[in-house]
C-alpha cells in the first residue's frame, strides 16, 4: 500500500505541471494584461507606468522564463501578491480556504446524516408507498440544480422571514468572526448543495443495498440462520457502503474547491468567488494559486477514494 | 404482456408466442407509453419548445428591444411580464430565451456524445497505453479551469456569443461521459459477439461503431438525455455567476440573473420567477424523460 501511495503521489507531479502549463499560457493568451486592467488610463503617460511595472514584476519576460520564476517562487512558499486586492496571495488564500471548508463540511454533513439513512429506510421496504414518494421527491431534488434552491433559500429565508443572511461569510458588531457566526453565514449555501448531494447519496445508498441484498452470500446467511438485523448490519450494509466511501473521496476534491456557483449567488468568501474575482480582474498569481489548490485537492480526493476503496474491501489490493 | 401465452421449455427459456416477435426499440417505446410521467414530461418539454420556437407569434415585443420609456416596469403598459433595467420586455426574454438554452443544451449533448463515443470507445475497446493515454486527458480535463477559458476566448473574441459558450461547455464537459463510455466498453471487450466479428475481419472503428456502440444505445440514449439537462444547468449557472452569453442575448440563465439583486428578489416575482420556473421545469421534464427511457431500455423492468 505504502508503495502504491507513493506511486501515485509522484504520478501527480506531471499531471500539476500540465495543468499550471495551460492556465499560465490561456492567461497569457488574452489580450490585455494584468497593469492595464489596474492603471488609471487618465495618468501621465500610462503606457511608461505601464512598461515600468510590468519590468519591476517581471512580466516583460520571456513566457517560459516567467513560468519558471513562478514555479520555482511557488515551491518555496512565495506566491506572489495579488494585482487585483493589493495583498499577498496567501492573505487572501488563508480566509477562503477556511470559509470553503466551514461551508463544505457542513453540506457534508447534512448530505450525510439525512442521505444515507434515507437511504437506508427506502431500501429496508422497497416499493411501499414510503420509498416510492421520498424516491420521487429524491428525484426531483437531484435534478433541480442547487442555485434554484439557493434563489428560494434566500427568497424564503432571508427576504421573507428575515432570518438568515442572504449574502457574505460572516457578520459585523459583536461575535462576528466566531465559528458560530461563520456557521450562520454558511448555512443557506450549505443546504443549497445537501438538497442536491443528499438526493445522490440516498439514490446511491438504496440502490447499493438493493443489489447487494439480492447476492448469493445473503440467502447463505439467512439460510444459515442468522437474524435479519445481524444480517444486514455485517453482511449487507457492509458491502453496500463500498461504493458509497469512494463517492466520499471524490467528495474531499469538492471540500477544498467548494461551489463557484454558489459562493457566486451568495457573495460568501470563500475560494470559488476569490477565484471568480480573480479570473475577471486577470489577477495572475491568484488564479495560478487556486488552480493548483483545487487540482492537489481534486488529485488526492480520487487517490483517497482508491485508498478508501481498498480498505473496504479486502479484495482490492493494489501491489 | 400478461396476454402473451408463454411456455417454459425443459431448459428453462421462456418462449413467447402468440404475437409476432418485437423489435426491442418497439419493445422500448411500448414500455415508455406506460410510464405516466415520462409521457406526461415529454408533452410539457414539447410545449416549452414550441412556446420558445414560436415566440414570434405569442407576442409582439422584441426581446432586445430597449423601451426607455418604461425600465424597470411592473408588467403593464404591453409588457406582461414588466422590463428589466435596461427597458428590455421580460415576458419576450423568457419566450426567446428558451432557444438559447435549448440549443446550448442540444448541441453541447451532441459534441460531448460525439466526443466520448470516440474517445471513450477508444480507450474501453483497445485498453493499454491507449486507455491510460485517455484517461490522464480526462483527469486533465477535469481540473481544467473553464471559467478562465470563459473569459479568454470572450476577452480574444470581444464578446461571449452563444457559440463561443457553446464552444467552450462541449470542450470541457466531455470526460465524465468519456469514463462512463469508457467502462462500458472494458465490459463488452471480451465478450463472443465482439470476438466473433473480430474473427470475421471487422476493423477496429467497425467493431466500435456498429457492433458495441448499438449494443449500449439504450445506455447512452438515457445518459444524453441526463446530459442534456445538466449541461442546460450549466448555462444557466454560468450566466448566474456573470459568466453567461453577452447581453443583450436572451437567454433564462441571463433574466434570470439580471433580476437576483436583493430588492428585486423582493419585489419584483415577476422578473424571476418565470425564467427559474421555466429552468426548473425543462429540466425536470428532461430528467423524467431520461428516466422512463431507462426504464424502458431495461429488459429486466416490468410494467
Amino acid at each position: 500500500m505504502g508503495t502504491y501511495i507513493a506511486r501515485r503521489l509522484l504520478g501527480m507531479i506531471p499531471m500539476l505541471f500540465a495543468i499550471t502549463v495551460a492556465t499560465f499560457l490561456m492567461m497569457h493568451a488574452a489580450p490585455g494584461n494584468a497593469i492595464e486592467a489596474i492603471l488609471n488610463p487618465a495618468i501621465k503617460d500610462p503606457q511608461q507606468l505601464q512598461q515600468q511595472l510590468l519590468h519591476a514584476n517581471g512580466l516583460d519576460l520571456p513566457l517560459y522564463q516567467q513560468y519558471l520564476n513562478w514555479i520555482g517562487n511557488f515551491l518555496i512558499g512565495n506566491w506572489g501578491f495579488s494585482f487585483g486586492q493589493h495583498t499577498s496571495v496567501l492573505s487572501l488564500i488563508g480566509p477562503a480556504i477556511k470559509n470553503t471548508l466551514i461551508m463544505s463540511i457542513l453540506a457534508e454533513f447534512f448530505t450525510l446524516i439525512i442521505g444515507i439513512p434515507l437511504g437506508l429506510f427506502q431500501s429496508r421496504k422497497p416499493y411501499s408507498s414510503f420509498d416510492y414518494s421520498t424516491s420521487t421527491a429524491s428525484f426531483i431534488l437531484f435534478s433541480v440544480p442547487s442555485f434554484i434552491f439557493a434563489i428560494l433559500l434566500i427568497y424564503v429565508f432571508a427576504i421573507k422571514l428575515r432570518i438568515f443572511p442572504s449574502q457574505g461569510s460572516m457578520g459585523t458588531g459583536p461575535g462576528a468572526g466566531s465559528l458560530i457566526d461563520h456557521i450562520y453565514h454558511a448555512l443557506l449555501p450549505a443546504i443549497s448543495i445537501a438538497l442536491v448531494s443528499l438526493a445522490f447519496y440516498s439514490r446511491q445508498t438504496r440502490g447499493a443495498v438493493l443489489e447487494v441484498s439480492r447476492r448469493d452470500y445473503v440467502r447463505t446467511a439467512y439460510a444459515k440462520g442468522l437474524d435479519e438485523g445481524s444480517v444486514f448490519r455485517k453482511h449487507v450494509l457492509r458491502n453496500a457502503m463500498i461504493p458509497l466511501i469512494t463517492f466520499f473521496g471524490f467528495d474531499f476534491g469538492g471540500l477544498v474547491a467548494g461551489s463557484v456557483i454558489l459562493e457566486g449567488i451568495f457573495q460568501y468568501q470563500g475560494m470559488g468567488l476569490l477565484t471568480i474575482t480573480a479570473v475577471q480582474q486577470r489577477d495572475y498569481p491568484v488564479i495560478m494559486a487556486t488552480t493548483v489548490l483545487f487540482a492537489v485537492a481534486i488529485l488526492l480526493g480520487n487517490l483517497l477514494a482508491d485508498i478508501a476503496y481498498a480498505a473496504a474491501d479486502p479484495r482490492i489490493r493494489y501491489n | 404482456m400478461s396476454t402473451n401465452i408463454s411456455t417454459t421449455t425443459e431448459a428453462g427459456v421462456t418462449v413467447r408466442a402468440g404475437r409476432p416477435s418485437k423489435s426491442p426499440t418497439r419493445m422500448a417505446l411500448e414500455r415508455f407509453m406506460y410510464n405516466k410521467m415520462a409521457i406526461a414530461s415529454s408533452v410539457i418539454l414539447l410545449l416549452i419548445v414550441i412556446m420558445s420556437l414560436a415566440a414570434p407569434l405569442l407576442t409582439h415585443q422584441s426581446p432586445t428591444v430597449q423601451d426607455l420609456a418604461h425600465t424597470d416596469a411592473p408588467p403593464g403598459n404591453g409588457h406582461l411580464l414588466g422590463t428589466d433595467t435596461s427597458g428590455m420586455d421580460l415576458f419576450a426574454r423568457d419566450l426567446y430565451g428558451g432557444r438559447i438554452d435549448l440549443l446550448i443544451g442540444f448541441m453541447d449533448m451532441l459534441i460531448v456524445m460525439v466526443i466520448s463515443m470516440v474517445l471513450g470507445g477508444v480507450a474501453g475497446y483497445y485498453g493499454g497505453w491507449v486507455d491510460s493515454v485517455v484517461m490522464r486527458v480526462c483527469d486533465f480535463m477535469f481540473n481544467f479551469p473553464f471559467l478562465l477559458l470563459i473569459i479568454i476566448l470572450s476577452a480574444i473574441l470581444n464578446s461571449t456569443s452563444v457559440w463561443v459558450l457553446i464552444g467552450v461547455i462541449g470542450l470541457t464537459a466531455w470526460p465524465g461521459m468519456t469514463r462512463l463510455i469508457r467502462g462500458l466498453f472494458l465490459n463488452l471487450r471480451d465478450s463472443e459477439f465482439v470476438l466473433a466479428s473480430k474473427m470475421a475481419g471487422a476493423g477496429p472503428m467497425r467493431i466500435i461503431f456498429r457492433h458495441m456502440i448499438p449494443s449500449v444505445m439504450g445506455t447512452l440514449v438515457v445518459q444524453a438525455t441526463f446530459l442534456f439537462a445538466g449541461l442546460i444547468a450549466s448555462e444557466a449557472a454560468l450566466a448566474v455567476i456573470g459568466f453567461g452569453v453577452t447581453p443583450p442575448t436572451p437567454s433564462w440563465g441571463d433574466v434570470l440573473s439580471n433580476a437576483m439583486g436583493y430588492f428585486q428578489l423582493a419585489t419584483e416575482p415577476y422578473a424571476w420567477v418565470p425564467p427559474a420556473a421555466l429552468i426548473t421545469i425543462t429540466i425536470l421534464c428532461i430528467n423524467f424523460i431520461g428516466d422512463g427511457l431507462r426504464d424502458a431500455f431495461d429488459p429486466s423492468f416490468q410494467v
